[in-house]
């Protein structure tokens, strides 16, 4: 799917130039309770910005404002150097946007990018050379004449993203992008994007998938509860964690809760325990002294252990420590 | 020089709405009335259609339900995209919620005097062709452009409400089905009539579309038609004023 770059350059800004600045925007559906709660942060031109978090977390509303759908009850945004409330059609015109969500007219495959090129003012010759382009690069050839609603879930994706590169952009936000797509479709659309991004295309991306925010992203920002956790470049987040290592232990029969306890006390400051159930994730700096503490908590209290194991920290280890209640919290704003 | 986005957003409704299945409704059912019921019904009702048979009686009534079934493609656009997502993803493209509600009503239009032309293709076809004056002609382009504006903005207030697929399908149904037969489109308002029948068929505004229609089809344009005309036009600014505002009110889609 990768190659040549599919959107008209140069576009946008200077590089460096702040695209998209977002300061503590407010956003609740029914009045009552807040689905974004005042995040903050700046996207430069050129940048892949990742948003992780768990279903519910705020990401999807938090595009939603970004793209000028939702309008926040507090706080502010500029994007592209302009104010959302005053300026919303002419950020639209210079932002694309796969929803997490199908969105599909009644058509053929063929029939969707050519309406989604017409619907964005992309004259005859110019949208006929970037469809058929389009169908190519995301392998849509034997799908072009089928209508979109018989399609798969994977290939309707495919077909929506297609359809976002029908017209140029200054800033592309990527609504879980992949979901639904295999391995080889997946890493093509992200070479795809890459590609872009090298040309000046900015990338908002949201994602459930840790490994694709490690391929593409340049900083990341993990969300929950409508407030940003987490948020710093890949290298700074591997630094802060990738020194750590993880200790996974679930316990057999035994006061499960006092060992946890009693643990909890033994363990460094800068070591972070976090208990569900009989189950425990500890991500510490001194593997060693952390396992003899915890075996021998294990056998004064004869607890048994029916799993233990080692490991490098992942990105997963940033996102679950950030996510999970106790865990160690670094927002970077 | 760049297409108006609004020119754009019809455009759009037009080719995605035009496909066989949807013309098959569109135009396909208006046609069967127009066929079997004008046929059918043509020894029963001799006199009617000005003493051409009721076939003629029946083509101007035919016409005018047009506005209704535009009314419905105009509804039904809305719930889809709703319901399939365009709406959220036209808005986060060059659109306002404005251009994307009038793209939805000039469509409509298109469609109800689009409808009501092959209707009066089809009927000249059948009984011939008659003289119709160009005041005539105005008031049917005139009073079908009401009428499909009227009978939009009552589906697009259905669709913005509704949050069901099944809801709305009942519901679009009824007011095909309530709207058509009781009104003037097929039978006159005749004194016999029960009055609670009579007060419906008074209040339904496609009573209105139909007798202007006819009355211009058949040159015989009374001042009836012209006050039937004005209250509709009060009844279509009331309606699209109910539609605007539950539209702008509405979820972008049904997540």
């Amino acid at each position: 799917m990768s190659g040549s770059p599919l959107l008209s350059t140069p576009r946008g800004p200077a590089a460096g130039t702040a695209v998209l600045e977002v300061k503590h925007p407010h956003h609740s559906y029914d009045g009552k309770r807040e689905a974004l709660r005042g995040v903050s942060f700046t996207i430069r031109r050129g940048e892949v910005f990742g948003l992780l978090g768990k279903n519910g977390a705020g990401k999807s509303t938090l595009i939603k404002v970004m793209t000028t759908l939702l309008r926040p009850t507090q706080g502010s945004l500029r994007v592209l150097g302009m104010d959302p409330a005053r300026d919303g059609q002419r950020i639209r015109q210079r932002i694309g946007v796969v929803q997490q969500g199908e969105s599909f007219d009644f058509t053929s495959v063929q029939g969707n990018l050519d309406i989604y090129g017409i619907l964005w003012g992309i004259p005859g010759e110019e949208r006929a050379r970037r469809r058929d382009a389009l169908i190519q690069r995301f392998g849509l050839e034997d799908l072009r004449k089928r209508r979109s609603f018989d399609l798969s879930g994977g290939q309707k994706r495919r077909v929506q993203v297609a359809r976002e590169f029908m017209h140029d952009m200054d800033i592309l936000f990527l609504d879980e992008p992949t979901v639904g797509l295999d391995v080889i479709m997946r890493r093509s659309l992200l070479d795809s994007i890459r590609s872009e991004v090298a040309q000046g295309l900015t990338v908002v991306f949201t994602t459930h998938n840790l490994e694709e925010a490690d391929y593409l992203c340049d900083r990341i920002a993990v969300i929950d509860d409508g407030r940003i956790l987490v948020l710093d470049t890949l290298e700074n987040l591997k630094r802060l964690y990738g020194g750590k290592r993880t200790i996974e232990l679930t316990l057999g029969e035994g006061d499960a809760p006092g060992y946890f306890r009693a643990l909890q006390e033994r363990l460094a400051p800068t070591d972070v325990l976090t208990v569900k159930d009989r189950s425990g994730i500890l991500l510490t700096q001194e593997p060693k002294q952390a396992l003899s503490a915890l075996v021998e908590l294990g056998q004064t209290r004869a607890i048994q252990f029916e799993w233990l194991n080692i490991r490098k920290n992942t990105l997963e280890d940033v996102f679950l420590n950030s996510v999970e209640p106790g865990g160690e919290n670094h927002a970077d704003p | 020089m760049p297409i108006p986005n609004l020119l754009r957003l019809i455009y759009r409704n037009t080719r995605v709405n035009t496909d066989p299945g949807s013309l098959v409704i569109l135009l396909g059912l208006p046609a069967l009335y127009l066929v079997f019921f004008g046929f059918g019904f043509q020894s029963l009702a001799g006199a009617a259609g000005g003493g051409k048979g009721y076939l003629a009686y029946l083509t101007p009534g035919i016409m005018a339900f047009q506005a209704v079934m535009a009314g419905t493609v105009g509804g039904s656009m809305l719930w889809a995209d709703r319901r399939y997502g365009m709406l959220a993803q036209l808005l986060v493209g060059p659109f306002t919620r404005l251009q994307y509600l009038l793209g939805i009503m000039f469509t409509s239009v298109l469609f109800g005097l689009g409808g009501a032309a092959v209707m009066l293709a089809l009927a000249s076809l059948l009984v011939g062709t008659g003289t119709v004056t160009a005041l005539g002609v105005g008031v049917m382009l005139g009073t079908i452009t009401l009428g499909s504006i009227f009978f939009g903005s009552l589906m697009l207030l259905v669709s913005a409400l509704v949050k069901s697929n099944n809801a709305y399908n009942s519901i679009q149904i009824l007011v095909i089905f309530v709207v058509n037969f009781a009104s003037t489109v097929f039978y006159p308002l005749s004194s016999g009539l029960p009055l609670a029948i009579k007060v419906l068929f008074d209040l339904n505004p496609l009573t209105y579309v139909a007798d202007a229609v006819r009355g211009a089809y058949f040159s015989q344009l009374t001042p009836t038609e012209g006050w039937q005309l004005l209250v509709l036009a009060v009844e279509t600014v009331v309606v699209l004023y109910l539609a605007i505002r539950a539209y702008m009110r509405s979820d972008v889609s049904m997540e």
